[in-house]
């Protein structure tokens, strides 16, 4: 029994980091009030980039950088639609969606079925992994799943603890004040969105190196979208990420835990929406939970523009 | 031969365009330090936009700034301010959530602000000026004039040297403008210069050195304050025309009672409801004043009486029905006419043509269950549109392109049209030039002949211009009922205003 | 020198009609450039796409056939859009058209009298859409849930409900382990045209279309929809009751979706089967903005997709470059629209980047 819950705890955690790694991205360019929906594109960008270049080079870190990187560049297009050229941003962000979604089953089409150059297989932390379930659950992971434990407080502490978080909330709070402060808005705003970007080309790098090693067209499955969900259900506080990552994580290994012991105890495609589910379920809670503590940075999605 | 020092600040020949419209067209002006400064103009006159220039908010298209006689270009407030020119505008530049120490150290980006150096610098410039505020409060939770001595503090604690106001007094009690007006004092004397753009004509008297007059985006008149004779003088040169400035007020035959609210309560956000125990009658052939400063509770009771905000208390009686709170909501809509504070973003639809905005309040009529009557409704616009003597654009051209004065004067005919039993009128003439003002107070005063009229302004002057009776709203309740003809009550008004009640 | 953007016109001006060519070259303009990356000649591979799509009859019927199911997305977009609604969600409520009209076709149908059989179908597919759309629909309106995530996930949920039912209870049990149900019974099947593929499907949705545009022009109902969706602030206090418009619009933006689905188990694959969700639902977004939500130049705006899509197949077996090029040229194609939307009504303004010169002294006084 307590392998059992060490075996699904660890899969939960497994399934949930892409989850986790793109909602950061997401929370941090939504704190400084630009509204990207192009998540989902941009982890199919990362996951292609980080395999490809996994396969030129079978080096890990340029794997993983390449990734990344992916992730921000495609963020960068829908900076320069939503901050400079003001578009709307909703569009925007479904056109890089689908940007993302094209290039890469354009472009990936040779990599289908090909095997994996990089593969980031679980990291046990010497010492903490043998602690008893915890250890299995935590400390077995990939070295990705580490690196998103770190990034979790850091993003938090940048949010809140640094001048530059401040700058950022505030851009996200009432652009105009800040300008007249004499803070470049868009930069912030620019940085920003670049740095989802990159959260959201790491999430896809993990899908691709660690995850299921290898890329398959469309891999992501929709979590770019529940990510976004997640920034919600978050109330875009990095530290409250992880909860909604796990659960969403949670639910994914049931499944898996299920085919795995062969019974059927729910239908298996029951299962296989839950995660879905749940993230409509957790939107409508975060609704009608007692008191709405904060219902989103005021100037989420909403252009800066000096003269007007 | 004295050699005079440059002046603090000189415009020359400045011009701004706004697609098709000049908003500055070749503006000198100069400005010394040491002086106080008001600049008058009716709506549209290009004040902001000229004030928004020095600022370094907008760019001039042509035309140079001179800084102690040398020439200077902003590209961004930021250098405006570098070189010590900061503006607090008329929508404060304020974040809301942080609090009001993390707001004038933004672009220093404060890490840790507990005990520091700057929060003491920050209380010893606010003690220095007399701006009592609390450098840990949240922003969010300020009363306006709070807010705009933060504002203020800002700009202090950069070291600008002229400080410039937009309408900075629109939204405070008459304590808070004597306040404000010390401070303009105070800084006059260590050396800085104010300019404060203004509508009201005895801010000028009190406080002002020297008086610029902007009309159609030029500079008309530069005048010292001591020449000015009387009000009417200023009045005349900023409208370029005789103005009156009271109102007639036939009497009108006063009739039943339209509606009677007892013991009203507004939804109860913390710490307490917007609006509670309002107690009021107005009745057919008089205006009834709310009047209070921005923010006491007077909005959401008119929303609420609009049928906009949910009661959650009292009783109202409309004509001869009864309602609780619950049952507002089966009001008889058709015989409440609301004219939103908003005329923009609330009263009108923007994109939509002046037929079809006024079409907004009154679908029921111009169609048949299925579909819209247009020819119907472009006939009654078009009355409407002549009556009112509504100008700039066509009946198919967009709203958005009307000035806000004619703009109020589609919703304000489109309301009236419904002949209602109550006309609820918010703030009809905020923003609004004298002209415009004028023609909407008639309208008004002509509208107690069939129906009760609730004012609710912030405007004293207004109130007393058209109400019989003036009730003031602090901190969500009537603190009284006054009567309007009395002159000796107006002193008592304004201090219930400011919450002191003599009771 | 730097650039600077001004703002040109007021932001409730309308576009002008150049923003849609403009956006169409640049994304043949990109398009040429990601060939030439990939060492194909552009005017070779548009040669290619132009004569697929458009060489023969046969391939012009493919486009229209393809143009089908985009009208009744695109129409169900821009109908939710009007009111400031993103119905992301057309791709779920189009499968579960599909569904209930398949179920229809073939367990209801032996059952019905032959004249209301495909009636039954139609409705069918439209009240599976609906259904679907009425759930973000609800969500929004009383709970305030926003509808773009809401309606997208919901999309998943009807693939994976999809898949179960063709792999599970409704399988072919002849089709020898082929995903997918049994044929639809012939009286469930939408009559075709001119000897094509063309079906039914076509004249309804050109008839949605022109009764969409002038339901929004000419009744009190399509008033209230563009007026919440230029200011709600407005429509509210007018008193127009938001909420069951919301959950009204997204109903019928739900049945326009799902009848899309219907046409194409009724008139094309006559089964419930894999490629039933090919992003028709997400395609519509595009032709919905593309046509700026105008239902009239819906039709239109789906035949060039069609066009695009049925090119890329082209491109796909002629020239072995994968298919989805369609799939970026549409992206493409829509940030061209928000770059050209965005010119026409911002300016870049070349400025001299003078430094601010600070005021060095302290003033005299």
């Amino acid at each position: 029994m307590i392998e059992d819950l060490a075996f699904i705890g660890q899969i939960a955690v497994k399934s949930s980091i892409a989850v986790l790694l793109a909602t950061l991205g997401e929370i941090v360019a939504e704190r400084s009030g630009i509204l990207n929906l192009g998540v989902e594109g941009m982890m199919l960008a990362g996951a292609l980039c980080a395999a490809a270049a996994g396969m030129a080079t079978g080096n890990p870190l340029i794997a993983v950088a390449a990734g990344t990187l992916a992730g921000g560049l495609l963020a960068l297009v829908h900076g320069f639609f939503a901050v400079t050229l003001r578009v709307n941003q909703v569009l925007s962000g479904l056109a890089l969606t689908l940007l993302g979604m094209g290039l890469t089953s354009f472009l990936g089409r040779p990599l289908i079925g090909t095997a994996p150059g990089v593969r980031l297989r679980a990291l046990p932390l010497p010492g903490l992994a043998d602690i008893p379930v915890v250890g299995d659950i935590f400390f077995r992971q990939s070295v990705l799943a580490y690196l998103a434990y770190l990034l979790v407080p850091l993003c938090w502490i940048l949010l809140f603890r640094t001048g530059t978080g401040l700058k950022i909330r505030a851009a996200g709070e009432d652009a105009a004040a800040v300008d007249a402060a004499g803070i470049d808005v868009f930069r912030i705003r620019y940085l920003c969105t670049f740095a989802g970007g990159l959260g959201a080309g790491l999430a896809g790098a993990y899908l691709s190196l660690s995850y299921t090693p290898g890329w398959k067209e469309s891999m992501t499955g929709g979590q770019g979208w529940v990510a976004i969900a997640m920034v919600i259900f978050a109330t875009w506080n990095p530290l409250r990420a992880v909860v909604g990552a796990f659960l969403f994580g949670g639910l994914t290994a049931l499944q898996f835990y299920f085919q795995a012991v062969g019974v059927e105890i729910v239908p298996a495609y029951i299962l296989k929406m839950l995660p879905y589910l749940l993230t409509i379920v957790v939107m409508v809670l975060v609704n009608i939970g007692p008191g709405r503590r904060f219902g989103g940075p005021a100037a989420l999605g909403i252009p800066f523009n000096r003269e007007g | 031969m004295t050699i005079s020092p440059p002046p603090a600040l000189a415009l020359q020949d400045i011009s701004k365009r706004f697609g098709e419209v000049h908003a500055n067209r070749g503006v000198n002006w100069t400005l010394r330090a040491g002086r106080i400064y008001a600049l008058l103009g009716e709506n549209g006159a290009g004040k902001s936009t000229l004030m928004s220039i020095l600022a370094g908010r907008y760019q001039p298209d042509q035309g140079d700034i001179l800084r102690q006689g040398r020439p200077v270009r902003f590209l961004s407030p930021a250098q405006a301010l570098a070189a010590g020119i900061g503006m607090v505008y008329q929508r404060f530049m304020l974040v809301a959530p942080l609090t009001v120490a993390e707001n004038i150290l933004l672009r220093r980006g404060p890490i840790h602000l507990r005990g520091t150096r700057e929060i003491r610098r920050i209380r010893e410039l606010a003690e220095r000026y007399g701006l009592a505020v609390n450098p840990r409060a949240t922003v969010g939770t300020l009363s306006m004039g709070e807010r705009q001595r933060v504002e203020i503090l800002k700009l202090l604690y950069r070291r600008a040297k002229i400080l410039i106001f937009d309408e900075p007094t629109a939204v405070l009690t008459h304590a808070e403008i004597e306040n404000l007006f010390t401070v303009f004092r105070q800084l006059k004397n260590e050396g800085k210069t104010v300019v404060f753009i203004t509508h009201k004509l005895e801010e000028v008297m009190a406080v002002a050195d020297e008086i610029a007059v902007m009309r159609r985006g030029r500079m008309v008149s530069q005048l010292a304050a001591a020449d000015v004779r009387s009000r009417h003088d200023l009045a005349r040169l900023m409208v370029g025309r005789e103005v009156i400035l009271s109102v007639d007020k036939p009497p009108v035959a006063v009739g039943e009672s339209v509606l009677q609210v007892r013991g009203l309560t507004g939804p109860g956000e913390s710490p307490r409801p917007t609006f509670r125990d309002i107690a009021f009658d107005v009745r057919q052939g008089e205006i009834l004043a709310i009047t209070g400063v921005a923010g006491n509770g007077q909005e959401d009771l008119a929303a609420a009486l609009a049928g906009l905000v949910r009661l959650t208390g009292g009783t109202l009686r409309f004509q001869e029905r009864t309602f609780t709170a619950a049952q507002w909501r089966r009001r008889p809509s058709d015989r409440i006419a609301y004219i939103p504070e908003d005329r923009h973003r609330t009263g009108s639809v923007d994109a939509f043509s002046l037929v079809e905005n006024f079409m907004l309040t009154r679908l029921d009529v111009f169609g048949t269950s299925l579909l819209v009557d247009r020819r119907r409704a472009a006939q009654a616009t078009a009355e409407a549109v002549a009556r009112f003597g509504i100008q700039g654009g066509g009946l198919r051209s967009q709203a958005g392109h009307l000035s806000g004065g004619n703009l109020q004067k589609l919703i304000l005919a489109r309301e009236l049209s419904r002949r209602p039993a109550l006309l609820i009128a918010e703030q009809p003439t905020q923003g609004l030039d004298i002209r415009a003002t004028e023609d909407i107070w008639q309208a008004l005063l002509r509208q107690r002949a069939t129906a009760a009229v609730l004012l609710i302004t912030g405007d004293l002057k207004e109130a007393l211009s058209l109400a019989d009776r003036i009730a003031v709203m602090f901190r969500g309740r009537i603190l009284d009922i006054v009567s309007a003809r009395d002159d000796g009550d107006i002193d008592r008004i304004k201090l219930l205003m400011a919450g002191l009640e003599d009771r | 020198m730097a650039w600077r953007i001004e703002k040109r016109s007021a932001s409730f001006a309308r576009s002008p009609a150049w923003v849609f060519p403009v956006s169409l070259a640049m994304a043949v303009a990109v398009g040429a450039g990601i060939f030439a990356a990939l060492g194909v000649n552009p005017l070779t591979a548009y040669g290619v796409m132009l004569k697929g799509a458009a060489g023969s009859f046969f391939h012009v019927s493919e486009v229209v056939v393809r143009a089908i199911p985009l009208m009744l997305t695109g129409l169900a977009v821009a109908l939710a859009a009007t009111m400031l609604l993103w119905n992301i969600g057309c791709e779920g409520q189009l499968v579960w058209g599909g569904i209930l009209a398949a179920g229809t076709g073939l367990y209801l149908a032996p059952h019905l009298p032959p004249f209301l059989v495909l009636p039954a179908v139609v409705a069918a597919g439209a009240v599976g859409g609906a259904l679907w759309g009425l759930i973000p629909g609800l969500l929004k309106a009383y709970l305030a849930v926003n509808e773009i995530l809401s309606s997208l996930l919901l999309n998943y949920i009807a693939i994976i409900v999809m898949e179960h039912l063709y792999f599970g209870p409704w399988r072919n049990p002849e089709g020898y382990g082929f995903p997918g149900t049994a044929q639809i019974a012939e009286a469930a099947r939408i009559p075709h045209y001119f000897g094509t593929r063309i079906h039914l499907g076509l004249v309804l949705a050109l008839v949605l279309a022109m009764v969409l545009y002038g339901a929004l022009r000419l009744t009190r109902w399509g008033y209230r929809v563009r007026a919440i969706g230029l200011n709600p602030r407005a429509a509210r206090y007018a008193g127009f009751g938001i909420r069951s418009q919301i959950v009204g619009v997204m109903l019928l933006s739900g049945a326009l979706a799902g009848l899309a689905g219907m046409a194409e188990v009724s008139g094309i694959h006559y089964r419930l089967q894999q490629g039933l969700a090919v992003g028709y639902g997400y395609d519509g977004i595009i032709v919905a903005w593309l046509a700026r939500l105008n239902p009239l130049a819906v039709p239109f705006v789906a035949l060039l997709l069609g066009f695009l899509i049925v090119g890329g197949e082209q491109l796909q077996s002629v020239l072995h470059l994968p298919a989805s090029i369609s799939v970026v040229l549409e992206a493409v194609l829509l940030f061209g629209l928000l770059l050209s939307e965005s010119l026409a009504r911002y300016r870049l303004v070349r400025r001299e980047t003078g430094r601010a010169v600070p005021a060095a002294g302290e003033e005299g006084a």
